[in-house]
């Protein structure tokens, strides 16, 4: 209701009274020494308080930032991490990195304060693509590390697939690229901080996904104690996994706070959002898959290119270590699977999570290569798919590597897809389209994902009841865009038999509750705080339960929001009204619950068809058909919308999105919406159909399996297969994303030169 | 600095503005209407859409000079008191928004798209939105809720 009435509060919408305004100065060069800066005209310009380097930052005794979980290689070796300063010290390492933080009376004073501050360059040879990174002599990135290798990741069986590989009768192998993205959340980051100097704490306003999270890296970063900052979120403008931990600008804004006594507000413009929110995606998978003579799968063998960026960013090691691995199997009985990752650093944006982080791309990957095996020994795609399905007879199931699958039907949910895309009816569409001069083609993935593995390995909820019995409801992740608020309150009030009305959601309000709980992440968070509040509810009837048979005079009985014994009967919320609070202040009601929720597995069967008109190389979505099994779905509407807005973005990656930096200078060629080509209204032509195919989990108390990146993952391999079906019979081998207009066009032009 | 005076939600307001300010700016900073949102620094995001002298326009790409005498509605201005427009209603029936970041600027433009046409076809809603963007919700829902407000606006 308030955000649809322009009510909502996200960060820039804060203010504060006497707040000074910042502005950053960011790197210009991809790769460079940093030999002087001078700061001195820009302080002297008018209406400028500040303006912090990286001396005050050290002097503040700010760390590196936080650059993930501490990885160790079979040998024993450590994951490379350079130092990542808040504010450049020495050198700067991509476009955009911070160097300079000006605070000023006004916005404009302390944009134009930027433009006086001289900083002496002496520029390096930048490397931006991975294979220019690992190519011996290549310049390095960072002095210390040679090579610019971070980490090679392994995982499975290496001699047990290459036996598998020497006894195959055939394999099949390719190479797809997912290439750099930016996320590009509608809203721009900002952030406003204060300090009060009587109780030493700060107030911070920053979109954030998870409070804990990012408190425990402010904390790890500034050395500043979690518990002095007030981080206040209320709305955020989309997350999609790259809003999780706090960004350099928070940091200096709370040091220039402190040290000028003011509020100071910051506000990036979109071009510091292509700049310096970390990257998605940039990375390469090569899939080979060893077949036997009836085209069961003997073997994967997936050797990864990860371009990490310039420094390790939060999730950035994540991406190519654990979640290309723990669903590298997909939903197929593989006895034999090896993934090795090559971690690279280059003069490019550090990456981190974007919506899915690895799984999507490994589910490409995947689903890509099956298409191509079927396609090389001629198999029909989905009678290769069905031979090598895991079947629900074997659930659970262990897969050869990694983790065991709790529950799935992939054969059924596959054939419900077929049908619901009229599979069958196909080439009759074909030969219609081809009257027109169209292609066109079909394509499907079955895909699926792990979700629900947080941080932390349970949440935490709350209930404190007010004294006219209402009941308010905490938990710790925050919301930008999933609906919490409607979801947590049905399951809360669901589970209690009462009114929706009477509760009430507060997402991560630290001064009420001290909670430990996952951010929003890993599409996680309805099978992980849906249960915890679920648990929460029936905590709460149980510590009622004395009171209510006390009141009523006999072993009481719950049903529908009330308590009945010996005929008598007293409602939920009444008994709460009639309740004195303590004299600590706790109304006797209030409570406190935890789940644990391990692990799910999400997925699904995703078709497209598409058609191309060849004289332009557009393609038109025809029609989108996709069947998930998310478990329980305990929102169906708000369920339904994630999907469309993971497909859209798969949409965006199959078809123009691309991060792309000039191979020789490191410059940042597709920074504004000009030239990054973001999904638009028009994405879709045809029709959208979402069916649900629950096969419920048993491993947490919703039967829930999560939902949000499964968009993603499977409108990568869907649309892409689709895209291969079109053009394969001209006698195209290889599209890679994204298949611009140009690109197809271009495609076929040359194949058809070929061909003549 | 020039003194300016115009219309905002049926109120008069008057205001000295730099040269250089943009309209948005204005509307955020001193009116303090943070419901219009800026989304990007090129004039393609949408997010800042708002009804000027009856027109849907991009308030990130005029000054706020060239507002002088105008009547403006922003998305704070849209409801009749506690009843809401049309077009709100049918977004939040089907589900029209997620981080509500967009929602603003796609509620502003879906007004206009109405105005201009009361029965618009998904190509022409598709059309009308052309300028705004959306990270979270494809778009799917965005064009049932206009193809919904259409319904609502004619009982
Ligand atoms: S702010 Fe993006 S178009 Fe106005
Ligand atoms: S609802 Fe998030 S950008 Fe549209």
């Amino acid at each position: 209701m308030r955000l649809i009435q322009g009510h909502g509060r996200y960060a820039s919408d804060w203010n504060m009274a006497g707040q000074l305004f910042a502005a950053v100065l960011r790197s210009p060069h991809a790769a460079a020494r940093i030999v002087r800066i001078d700061t001195a005209a820009a302080l002297n310009a008018p209406g400028v308080r500040a303006v912090l380097t990286h001396a005050d930052a050290e002097q503040a005794g700010f760390k590196s930032i936080v650059g993930g979980v501490a990885l160790k290689d079979r040998n024993g070796q450590p994951m490379k991490k350079p130092h990542y300063p808040v504010l450049a010290k020495d050198q700067v390492a991509y476009v955009g990195q911070a160097v300079a933080f000006v605070v000023a009376e006004s916005a404009t004073a302390a944009q134009d304060a930027t433009e006086l501050i001289e900083v002496e360059y002496e520029e390096q040879p930048a490397v931006v693509e991975f294979a220019d990174a690992v190519a011996p002599g290549a310049p390095r990135v960072h002095q210390d590390i040679e090579g610019n290798v971070a980490y090679v990741h392994e995982h499975g069986d290496a001699a047990a697939v290459e036996a598998a590989f020497a006894r195959a009768h055939r394999t099949t192998r390719l190479k797809v690229d997912s290439q750099r993205l930016v996320c590009n959340p509608m809203e721009p980051r900002a952030c406003l901080a204060a300090f009060d100097a009587a109780t030493g704490r700060y107030t911070l306003h920053a979109p954030s996904q998870g409070l804990i999270g990012a408190r425990t890296h402010i904390e790890q970063i500034t050395g500043l104690p979690a518990k002095d900052v007030d981080l206040i979120v209320e709305d955020v403008g989309g997350s999609f996994g790259i809003r999780g931990t706090p960004y350099p600008e928070y940091f200096m804004a709370m040091l220039a706070a402190r040290t000028l006594g003011k509020p100071v507000k910051w506000v990036g413009s979109r071009s510091d959002t292509f700049l310096s929110d970390y990257h998605g995606r940039a990375l390469a998978l090569c899939g080979e898959v060893a077949l036997d003579e009836t085209g069961r799968f003997l073997a994967f063998r997936w050797t990864d290119e990860i371009n990490l960026g310039a420094y390790a960013g939060p999730f950035g090691a994540f991406i190519g270590t654990q979640n290309v691995s723990i669903t590298s199997h997909g939903v197929y009985a593989v006895p034999a699977v090896y993934v090795r990752s090559t971690l690279a650093y280059t003069n490019t944006t550090p990456i981190s999570a974007y919506r899915g982080a690895g799984r999507p791309d490994i589910a490409y990957a995947i689903e890509r290569l099956v298409d191509q095996a079927a396609f090389e020994h001629g198999f029909d795609p989905l009678e290769l798919r069905r031979r090598n399905f895991i079947t629900p007879a074997q659930m659970p199931f262990k897969t050869a590597t990694g983790p065991t699958y709790d529950s799935g039907d992939f054969p059924a949910v596959m054939e419900h897809a077929l049908k619901a895309s009229d599979w069958a009816g196909f080439p009759a569409r074909r030969k219609e389209s081809e009257a027109r001069g169209r292609l066109r083609g079909i394509g499907l993935a079955s895909y699926l994902e792990a979700a629900g593995a947080g941080t932390f390995n349970k949440d935490q909820t709350a209930a404190r009841v007010g004294d006219d019995g209402r009941i308010t409801i905490f938990c710790m992740a925050g919301g930008s865009g999933q609906g919490h608020e409607t979801t947590f309150v049905g399951v809360f009030a669901d589970e209690l038999g009462v009114e929706q009305g009477v509760i009430e959601y507060r997402a991560s309000d630290l001064a009420a509750a001290d909670l430990i709980g996952n951010g929003t992440g890993g599409s996680r968070t309805a099978a992980g705080q849906g249960s915890a509040f679920k648990a929460l509810a029936r905590a709460l009837i149980e510590k009622a339960r004395p009171l209510a048979s006390a009141l009523l005079g006999g072993e009481a009985d719950y049903a529908d929001g009330r308590f009945s014994a010996g005929g008598k009967s007293v409602g939920l919320i009444d008994l709460a009204r009639k309740m004195a609070r303590g004299a600590d202040g706790r109304h006797p009601l209030d409570c406190e619950a935890e789940a644990s929720s391990p692990a799910t597995f999400p997925n699904g069967c995703h078709v497209a068809e598409v058609e191309i008109d060849p004289d332009t190389g557009v393609t038109d979505i025809i029609r989108y058909t996709s069947i998930d099994d998310l478990g329980n779905v305990l929102q169906p509407m708000l369920v339904e919308g994630q999907v469309h807005g993971g497909v859209a973005q798969g949409w965006g990656q199959v078809f123009g999105e691309h991060a792309v930096y000039d191979r020789e200078s490191g410059q940042f060629l597709t920074a504004s919406f000009m030239d990054y080509a973001m999904p638009r209204a028009d994405w879709l032509k045809g029709t959208f159909t979402r069916e649900s195919h629950p096969v419920p989990t048993a491993t947490n108390l919703m039967g829930a399996k999560g939902v949000g990146e499964s968009g993603c993952s499977g409108s990568l391999p869907a649309l892409m297969n689709a895209l291969m079906s079109a053009v394969r019979p001209l006698g195209v081998k290889d599209l890679q994303m994204p298949v611009t207009p140009v690109v197809m066009w271009r495609t076929l032009n040359q194949t058809a030169r070929k061909a003549a | 600095m020039t003194k300016i005076a115009f219309t905002i939600n049926g109120k008069q307001v008057s205001s000295d503005v730099e040269g250089r300010t943009l309209l948005v700016d204005l509307i955020r900073d001193e009116l303090k209407l943070t419901g219009t949102h800026v989304g990007c620094d090129t004039s393609q995001c949408g997010c800042c859409t708002i009804q000027l002298d009856g027109d849907m326009v991009k308030s990130c790409a005029m000054l706020a000079a060239q507002a002088d005498g105008a009547n403006i509605v922003t998305i704070e201005g849209l409801a009749d008191g506690d009843k809401l427009h049309a077009v709100q209603q049918a977004f939040t029936e089907c589900h029209g928004l997620q981080c509500g970041f967009c929602t603003p600027g796609m509620i502003m433009a879906s007004v206009g798209i109405l105005k201009a046409n009361p029965n618009p076809s998904d190509e022409e809603i598709v059309k009308g939105l052309e300028g705004n963007l959306c990270r979270c919700t494809g778009y799917v829902n965005i064009i049932k809720s206009v193809k919904r407000a259409a319904e609502l606006m004619k009982v």
